[in-house]
């Protein structure tokens, strides 16, 4: 009960956020002197009267304010409105939307899975030359800029023709049996998962290495240790687990974060994710479809932190819930 | 120990420094790089013909017969289709993917630009240039079987081309002096539409798609705001009612577009089967022209348009690859410059092109000097890697209406320094330009941020002006807001910009020829000025374009156009640069490829079919016909 | 202070890394006068030059002293290929702290002398050209200076609004505390490489390059405030009841002048550590956005908006030369990473700055 008022409370406080951000989003785009139309009108065979009708279809013709109130009106209402292109903003969503998650969703649990032993390993040889190279290996990873890492490995791709070069889905997918493509899509995100793998490993493996050096140097395990347990025990019973919590409530953070990073890839990769969608939708300032996007993202995160937050109210008990 | 591995570490490095610096200078032995073209002539078909088989008229097509089966893989740049609804559609991709379903009454003679009968078996014009005659082909249905007849056609132009839904574009473009053209049902096979004056652009209308009656007329009826989403991309495949050679099987999303053939397609081969070869046709959609490259470097796609330096490459790599090369010459692309000739004043009171700017630019001499000053030669050299032509001309270099008696020049900055000197603009010691007026001769010029080619033929252009002593501030802006600023703000001194006109009919550059266009970009003309006056060759243009469309024979038309092109070329209101070349490469399986500059190399899809090895579907083909 | 350079020097790879920085920063600082060429210097002749070929050998033999040939570029109709031949006619020997194009150095001392030049006839490409005959090793110099700087730039500029906000809303807590977060919340909550592109789109075009490269490190510093004024409201919060604080305010000193004065400094150590971990990934931000055509523009270089170029296949099979900014990005970073690794570990090991 008392997490569910929590849970409540925290959701109320929400609101506000989203409303500033999206006051913050939409001012600044439509600030800008970019015209969503730019591209009809440079179109020699597109009449004047089309252009009129999609100025107001689009209520270009109006003020900023009264812009922003038909907007916020329509998306309480579950109207994300129309692109500049005329298609429907959700269902451009949610085509890509599974796309981003499955993306999203194999670097994060691949990131974990590597950075977090990582992590642990550097802080338990903490300053003996294994760490320093782990670190100074994960910082080659960081280093290098994503999209130049991305087009590198296209020309490796064709090169060497073992992956296909970018895409989600081979063309003849929908005639595939279904192991057929599972591997298929495998075979198609090997290369993106690579570059954000890389890309987000250092950030995870420093931050569990400092997680556990902190719970290392904590009383608790002082006292275990003292109390001549095994080490193996202490580490891994004692320490890991509160070295992790604080991890999850970084979950929330990198799952927005990958929204952000991975646009460069996806744009280079030609990946149908989100990323580029918004990236594409930005630099057309298509209104409509950047403000969901914006917003999509913006509630991704609060939603990663709440979920993160129940997670830890869940398995640390030692976390009352504060009013 | 250590130290003895840093000393042999750094005697190792000083030597590698020694030996980079050490380099013998050995005459290059003349390696001529043995090039075997392999230059294929084509042989173009025949015409095809429309030949009657138990009732039905079909069209025959005059190429090689060859197997049925296969994919093609071709790509489309950019987001994709928007629609498949081919009254609806904006872009061209759009336009492309739909019309690849619908096929119009007539088409264009790849060759001879023409047009010739495609849906319609044959069609007539009156004398006095208004009445249009088609007639149609019997016993040809939709892929639903449904018959096609006048019905369908009558229903198309009246209730959604000329009713005004959807994209209103061929409507806008076909009004003359605020009437429409009529369209009229004589029987079930015939269809004659009325123009209220000659006019000769119509023609070129009726390729437009024809619309299944039986599926299109419930949409009609429930309104515009309904047809504007009707047939959108999330229509399941199945429920498409087609015409063309090709039929909607799948589309994903930001991925790719799949066809399959239509299997009641009128076009059959000299056997009587019924086309097109083809099981399946895919677009692939792709961001950009690099990933583009990338895939059909992967096999990925069975074709693709080359720019620059990838030509090169793919020419070295073709003597031993499984592609051909061909070069369909310049496209339909220009490339121009343009000075701001606005000498209007905004709704503040304030000029949008500052007058002692206004004075430069509206001096005839001071265009030519800019003029001269573009070095058309290296821009093709470098930025196109030679693959475009030099262009002087408003129309583009492969137009049936292209005046040819304008000739090309080089650079001159000797005769662009006489030119200035002419209109008294002159130089300090320093050798800056200053105009009579003892201005210093100072513009923006903008162009599009993010296009590679563009930015660098700006950079080459600022350094040649800046030669003549101008000083010009380059700035490569998005291209949205380049946009707003040239058709909304107006607010701009010289652009770079780019125009894909059509090479069949120029009246389709009136929106930028006209002074009164949407796309008049050197003089652009907002609502509230509409009727402010014109320069005098403005008006001598906007003449030659209402002459051009009302005349009927080519001739005639072509003497209004060669006009306006010989008028441009004078003025200098676009000072044009150079027009790219289309360099496609396909892959040799494919057969009955005829390339040609106005159809490019898919024009006949349901001709072209698969052959792996020449040998083996030769051998195929000439037993299938012993059998016969 | 002290104690970090000393950490620093000891490890080995942070002392590779600081050298490799301490070069870059030095040719970076002498361009003009490393380049033998100006940025805008270019030969339309030469575009995709490949690099110039020096000799010390000549062809009878015999030990020269060093020079370098022209190349001719010709346009093959066959092939449509354009090749590039060395013109033997022709020598030009290099020439070591002599007179060139003219410069200002620094923008200010005019003078002539570059490292290494050849007579005004010949052309020394060091790394070959670009597609407009720019020569790119002088545009790798000239490019690294805003490439290099722009991320300092951005720090300074969000890092006095960060510490601020921070200090002002951990230290008035309360309602303010709460408006204050909620706005920097909601800053954090757009995704930022989306807000960079939106905020770099709406540029103003007609602005100089200074006045771009101005705003753009003001863009990048709004990206990243809000981060980091929460940090330093969470460590304010901590510090304020410490008894010197306490003390502070007994003795009646401004409220503003408590935050600056007592508070902001005991963050020193956070800062320092998040300043040098914050460099590299304004560098790369820089070269993304530059990536899209929204950073740098031309004619001006930057790292970023040099490798834009190698995005083409061919060039990167062909011209590989081009790819020495994305190189050169890669160092740097690298080096700001070694750099602040061991920095963080020296003062703050149980950091939880990334």
């Amino acid at each position: 009960m008392e997490i569910l008022k929590y849970i409540f409370k925290r959701i109320l406080q929400t609101i506000p956020l989203l409303i500033i951000v999206s006051l913050i989003s939409f001012f600044i785009i439509r600030l800008s002197p970019v015209d969503p139309l730019a591209e009809l009108r440079l179109n020699p065979s597109v009449s004047k009267e089309t252009l009129e009708k999609e100025t107001q279809r689009l209520g270009l013709d109006k003020p900023i304010i009264i812009q922003y109130g038909k907007w916020a009106k329509s998306f309480i209402k579950g109207d994300l409105g129309i692109t500049s292109n005329g298609e429907q903003v959700s269902t451009k969503l949610k085509e890509r939307i599974p796309n981003t998650l499955l993306l999203t969703v194999v670097v994060i649990f691949l990131t974990w899975a590597a950075g977090i032993p990582l992590g642990i390993l550097a802080a338990l040889k903490w300053k003996t030359p294994f760490d320093r190279i782990l670190t100074v290996l994960t910082s080659v990873g960081m280093a290098i800029p994503s999209f130049f890492f991305a087009v590198l490995l296209l020309i490796f791709a064709v090169r060497t023709g073992w992956f296909p070069v970018g895409g989600l889905t081979s063309a003849n997918f929908a005639d595939m049996g279904f192991f057929s493509q599972v591997k298929d899509i495998a075979h198609h995100l090997f290369l993106p998962v690579i570059v954000l793998f890389t890309i987000s490993l250092a950030g995870l493996q420093r931050q569990m290495r400092a997680n556990m050096l902190d719970v290392l140097d904590s009383d608790y395990v002082k006292f275990a240790r003292a109390k001549g347990l095994n080490e193996f025990k202490v580490v891994y019973k004692h320490a890991l687990r509160n070295a992790v919590n604080p991890l999850i409530t970084l979950l929330g953070f990198e799952f927005a974060g990958l929204l952000s990073g991975a646009a460069l890839t996806e744009y280079v990769f030609q990946y149908p994710g989100l990323g580029r969608l918004i990236l594409e939708a930005v630099l057309k300032s298509d209104i409509n479809l950047v403000m969901a996007s914006l917003m999509m993202g913006a509630i991704m995160l609060i939603l990663g932190n709440l979920i993160a937050d129940i997670l830890l109210i869940i398995t640390d008990p030692r976390i009352r819930v504060k009013s | 120990m250590k130290r003895v591995m840093y000393v042999i570490l750094i005697l190792v490095l000083v030597l590698g420094l020694l030996k980079a610096c050490i380099r013998r200078d050995i005459p290059d032995t003349n390696t001529e790089k043995a090039v075997t073209t392999r230059e294929q002539k084509i042989i173009f078909p025949e015409d095809r013909k429309t030949v009657t088989i138990k009732g039905a008229d079909y069209l025959e097509s005059q190429a090689p017969i060859g197997k049925f089966g296969g994919t093609f893989t071709a790509s489309t740049i950019g987001e994709g289709p928007k629609t498949f609804n081919p009254f609806n559609s904006k872009d061209n991709i759009s336009s492309a993917m739909s019309e690849i379903m619908y096929d119009g009454l007539l088409t264009t003679h790849p060759v001879t630009g023409q047009p010739i009968p495609k849906l319609a078996k044959s069609f007539s014009i009156s004398e006095n240039g208004k009445e249009y005659t088609i007639n149609l082909r019997h016993g040809i249905k939709w892929s639903d079987g449904k018959p096609i007849t006048a019905d369908d056609v009558v229903f198309t132009w009246r209730d959604i081309i000329l009713a005004g839904l959807g994209n209103t574009s061929i409507r806008d473009s076909i009004v003359i002096d605020g009437k429409l053209p009529t369209v009229h049902k004589i029987d079930d096979y015939t269809v004659k539409f009325v123009t209220p004056e000659p006019f000769a652009p119509f023609i070129r209308m009726l390729s437009s798609p024809i619309a299944p009656k039986h599926i299109f007329e419930p949409a009609v009826k429930k309104g515009a705001q309904y047809f504007e989403t009707f047939l959108s991309t999330n229509t399941k495949p199945k429920d498409l009612v087609i015409s063309g050679a090709f039929k909607l099987k799948e589309y994903v999303p930001a991925q790719r577009v799949v066809y399959e053939r239509n299997p009641n397609y009128y076009i059959i081969n000299k056997n009587g089967d019924k086309l097109p070869y083809l099981d399946r046709l895919v677009y692939l959609i792709v961001g950009d022209l690099n990933n583009e490259v990338l895939k059909f470097e992967a096999k990925e796609l069975d074709t693709i348009n080359l720019q620059g330096s990838k030509v090169a490459r793919y020419k070295a790599m073709e003597p031993h690859s499984d592609f051909t090369i061909h070069n369909l010459g310049p496209n339909t692309g220009t490339i121009y410059l343009a000075m701001n000739l606005n000498n209007r004043k905004n709704n503040d009171g304030k000029f949008y092109v500052p007058p002692k700017k206004q004075a430069w630019f509206n001096d005839i001499n001071f265009r030519k000097a800019v003029d001269y000053a573009v070095d058309r030669k290296n821009i093709v050299l470098n930025i196109a890697n030679g693959i475009g032509e030099p262009l002087f001309t408003a129309e583009s270099l492969n137009s049936i209406f292209l005046n040819t008696n304008l000739k090309p020049y080089d650079k001159d900055l000797n005769k662009s320094r006489e030119l200035l000197k002419k209109s008294g603009f002159y130089w300090d010691k320093q050798g800056r330009l200053y105009d009579k007026f003892n201005n210093r001769v100072e513009f923006d010029m903008l162009t599009n941020a993010g296009n590679t080619e563009r930015e660098a033929i700006g950079v080459m252009i600022k350094q040649d002006l800046e030669d003549l002593g101008m000083k010009v501030n380059f700035k490569p802006i998005e291209f949205n807001s380049l946009v707003n600023k040239l058709v909304n703000t107006l607010h701009w001194d010289m652009v770079i910009m780019g125009f894909t006109g059509s090479p069949l009919e120029p009246n389709g550059g009136k929106n930028v020829m006209m002074s009164d266009g949407t796309l008049h970009v050197y003089n652009m003309r907002l609502e509230k000025d509409k009727n402010s006056p014109r320069y005098d060759f403005e008006k001598k243009i906007d003449e030659m374009f209402i002459k051009g469309a009302l005349a009927t024979k080519f001739e005639d038309r072509k003497k209004y156009y060669d006009e306006y092109q010989k008028i441009i070329y004078d003025e200098k209101p676009f000072v044009y640069i150079y027009s790219p070349t289309v360099i496609v490469a396909i892959r040799d399986k494919f057969k009955n490829i005829f390339p040609t500059s106005l159809g490019g190399v898919t024009y006949n899809i349901e001709e072209i079919y698969i052959c792996e090895s020449p040998e083996k579907c030769y051998s195929e083909l000439i037993s299938e016909s012993k059998n016969q | 202070m002290k104690e970090v350079l000393r950490q620093l020097l000891k490890d080995k790879f942070a002392r590779l890394a600081l050298i490799v920085l301490g070069l870059i920063y030095l040719a970076l600082f002498f361009a003009d006068f490393l380049a033998p060429y100006t940025k805008d210097f270019s030969d339309r002749t030469m575009a995709y030059v490949p690099p110039s070929k020096i000799f010390t050998i000549d062809e009878n033999g015999k030990f020269s002293r060093p020079y370098t040939y022209n190349y001719i570029r010709e346009f093959d109709q066959n092939t449509l290929e354009m090749t590039y031949k060395l013109d033997r006619s022709q020598k030009y020997y290099l020439k070591f702290f002599s007179q060139g194009q003219p410069y200002k150095f620094l923008g200010l001392i005019p003078m002539k002398r570059h490292l290494v030049t050849v007579a005004p006839e010949g052309r020394l490409f060091l790394l070959g050209t670009d597609i407009n005959g720019r020569d790119v090793f002088s545009r790798l110099l000239f490019g690294g200076r805003i490439s290099m700087t722009i991320g300092f730039l951005a720090l300074f500029v969000l890092f006095p609004i960060g510490l601020l906000y921070g200090g002002i809303s951990g230290y008035l807590g309360g309602k303010v505390d709460t408006v204050m977060m909620r706005f920097a919340e909601a800053v954090m909550s757009v995704p930022s490489f989306y807000l960079l592109i939106i905020l770099a789109s709406i540029l103003p075009s007609g602005m100089t390059s200074i006045q771009r490269f101005i705003l753009i490190v003001v863009i990048l510093a709004l990206i990243g405030w809000a981060s980091f004024a929460r940090v330093v409201r969470g460590m304010v919060l901590s510090i304020k009841n410490q008894e010197f604080v306490q003390a502070a305010k007994s003795i009646g000193q401004s409220r503003l002048g408590i935050i600056v004065k007592h508070i902001l400094p005991q963050t020193t150590s956070f800062v320092i550590v998040a300043m040098t971990l914050s460099v590299p990934s304004y560098i790369l931000s820089e070269s993304g956005l530059s990536f899209l055509g929204l950073g740098i523009q031309q004619p001006d270089a930057s790292w970023g908006n040099m490798l834009k170029e190698a995005q083409e296949f061919t060039n990167i099979i062909y011209r590989p030369w081009l790819l020495t900014p994305g190189f050169l990005i890669f160092v740097a970073v690298l080096a700001f990473n070694l750099i602040g690794d061991t920095i963080r570990d020296v003062l703050d090991p149980k950091s939880r700055v990334r």
